[in-house]
């Protein structure tokens, strides 16, 4: 299996690589203006977190628009990935109003297969300025903490996933399954 | 699937061979990092390698001898530079974290240019490992601070670089070090700026005096405990001189003293930390023998910030 890490210039880009390597699949970390085309026989993407403002000034996206249009495959976007994902598709992503640094509690609300087998509480890492304060049409919002309402959400359809909080650091609990969990789903995107 | 050191070794040995076609120099301050990528070198080019150690004046109490021990065990043509003086007079003044971090990058290229010269290498291989280069930022990611291997290189630089670990963290780089018998496999992570980024403010032999001393109690104190088997060993744990005054009482006598501030922490590769619930008993003794044994400090203070969102140095 093969799945590419975008990186747009997060601290834990390189987490994602090494825990996807762990898992047994190959990964490459790409530069986020990769042409799409340049992202052919992949079997799913990772759109990382990084220092861009989304909120306050998406231009550092580079391609990842392009990504969520054109990919076609499955795509988890973490962090500023997913609040880029929100915003692109219509949603919204402004400076949060409590932003969150380090321990945080998560409360998955929804059943779905990003959280499969995983407890319904459990602890996460954060490390954000901004959130999605407006899920874009055609998306549910999986999961919450204190003080922010989006922590993940998905496509109701298409294999396109968000999270807010970092499954790929290692103070967060059960990362590496929402990881395979994710993987399951590039095994079998529909 | 787990990370196979056995491997790595073998692939990177190879990879050393082909970067490096004539000889190379190794800046090795002996902790885990460098010593690995050391002995990875010294497997890969034998005699064609010099392993160059700076006493820079900023290291922990008795390190130099020690370092001087890892050398020699570790088989590799070495040479100790003492440089302490040149060190301190660079950082004369110098209060910014990040300055200080450039000046002790640009230093030790400063000194390690003319020993590859000598020694007839073109070739600098380094230690660095991932939260190095991530850290030190560049294109889109910003910049947390100036690792002085990375973003401390001065941009005149004629050694080429050889950096074998730099897709490893520390949990990788020790499973490294087991399989290649490196006896400082397990020590805790020590910045390459050593103690001068743990002396917050303007570095001087004094200040530093003052924290490697603290510093020696806390080590002390918490493997201690550890062997007690009242805590497990953190990650890492040592002190950081805060250049904050308050007041005490010694002796019936107003004094008006130094702050020391504890650091220990739970983490796995250094991206993500926890403070470690060092016991109450433990975190007293530490105290205790600071105060008392450390010429004005008057105060302790536990830091209990995780990271993100401080980092776990303090500079």
């Amino acid at each position: 299996m093969r799945v590419f890490v975008v990186d747009n210039g997060g601290q834990w880009t390189h987490r994602e690589w090494r825990v996807l390597k762990y898992l047994g699949v190959e990964t490459k970390i790409v530069p986020n203006d990769t042409p799409v085309g340049g992202l052919q026989d992949l079997d799913g993407l990772v759109l990382s977190g990084g220092a861009p403002r989304v909120g306050v000034d998406p231009s550092k996206m580079g391609r990842n628009g392009e990504y969520l249009d054109a990919f076609g495959g499955p795509i988890l976007g973490i962090c500023a990935g997913h609040q880029f994902m929100a915003k692109h598709f219509g949603g919204e992503a402004a400076p949060a109003k409590v932003p969150e640094f380090g321990k945080s509690l998560l409360n998955v609300r929804e059943p779905d297969v990003l959280f499969e087998g995983l407890p319904d509480r459990f602890e996460v890492w954060e490390s954000h300025n901004d959130e999605v304060t407006v899920l874009p049409p055609g998306f549910v919002g999986l999961a919450s903490s204190p003080n922010c309402s989006v922590q993940a959400m998905r496509h109701r359809s298409e294999p396109i996933f968000g999270l807010q909080f970092h499954p790929e650091v290692e103070h967060t609990q059960f990362g590496g399954e929402i990881f395979r969990n994710f993987l399951k789903v590039c095994e079998n995107p529909r | 699937m787990k990370f196979d050191a056995e491997a790595f070794i073998r692939e990177q040995v190879g990879l050393i061979r082909n970067a490096v076609p004539g000889r190379a120099i190794i800046a090795c301050s002996g902790g885990v990092d460098s010593t690995t990528a050391a002995v990875l070198a010294g497997r890969a080019l034998g005699d064609r390698l010099l392993a160059v150690y700076v006493d820079t004046g900023l290291m922990r109490k008795d390190e130099t001898a020690d370092v001087e021990r890892t050398l020699q065990a570790l088989g590799v043509n070495h040479r100790i530079l003492r440089a302490a003086d040149e060190f301190f007079a660079a950082l004369r003044g110098v209060s910014d974290p990040e300055k200080k971090r450039t000046i002790i990058g640009r230093k030790f290229i400063e000194l390690f240019e003319p020993e590859a010269t000598t020694f007839g290498a073109e070739h600098l291989v380094q230690g660095t490992i991932a939260p190095d280069w991530i850290e030190s930022g560049g294109q889109l990611r910003d910049r947390i601070k100036t690792h002085h291997n990375v973003a401390g290189l001065p941009a005149d630089m004629k050694l080429k670089l050889v950096e074998p670990l730099r897709d490893l963290y520390k949990d990788e780089v020790r499973a490294v070090a087991r399989a290649l018998g490196v006896r400082v496999a397990e020590r805790q992570p020590f910045p390459g700026p050593a103690l001068a980024v743990r002396v917050i403010g303007e570095v001087t032999p004094e200040r530093v005096a003052l924290v490697r001393e603290a510093s020696a109690i806390v080590e002390d104190e918490v493997q201690a405990a550890a062997s007690r088997g009242l805590m497990p060993l953190p990650w890492q744990y040592f002190a950081v001189l805060v250049p904050v005054q308050t007041v005490g009482v010694h002796g019936d006598l107003r004094v008006y003293g130094h702050t020391v501030a504890v650091r220990a922490v739970e983490s796995i590769d250094g991206m993500s930390a926890t403070y470690s619930k060092i016991p109450h008993d433990v975190l007293d003794r530490i105290s205790t023998r600071i105060t008392n044994e450390v010429p004005g400090v008057n105060r302790v203070v536990y830091d209990i910030s995780n990271k993100p969102p401080a980092t776990i140095e303090w500079e």
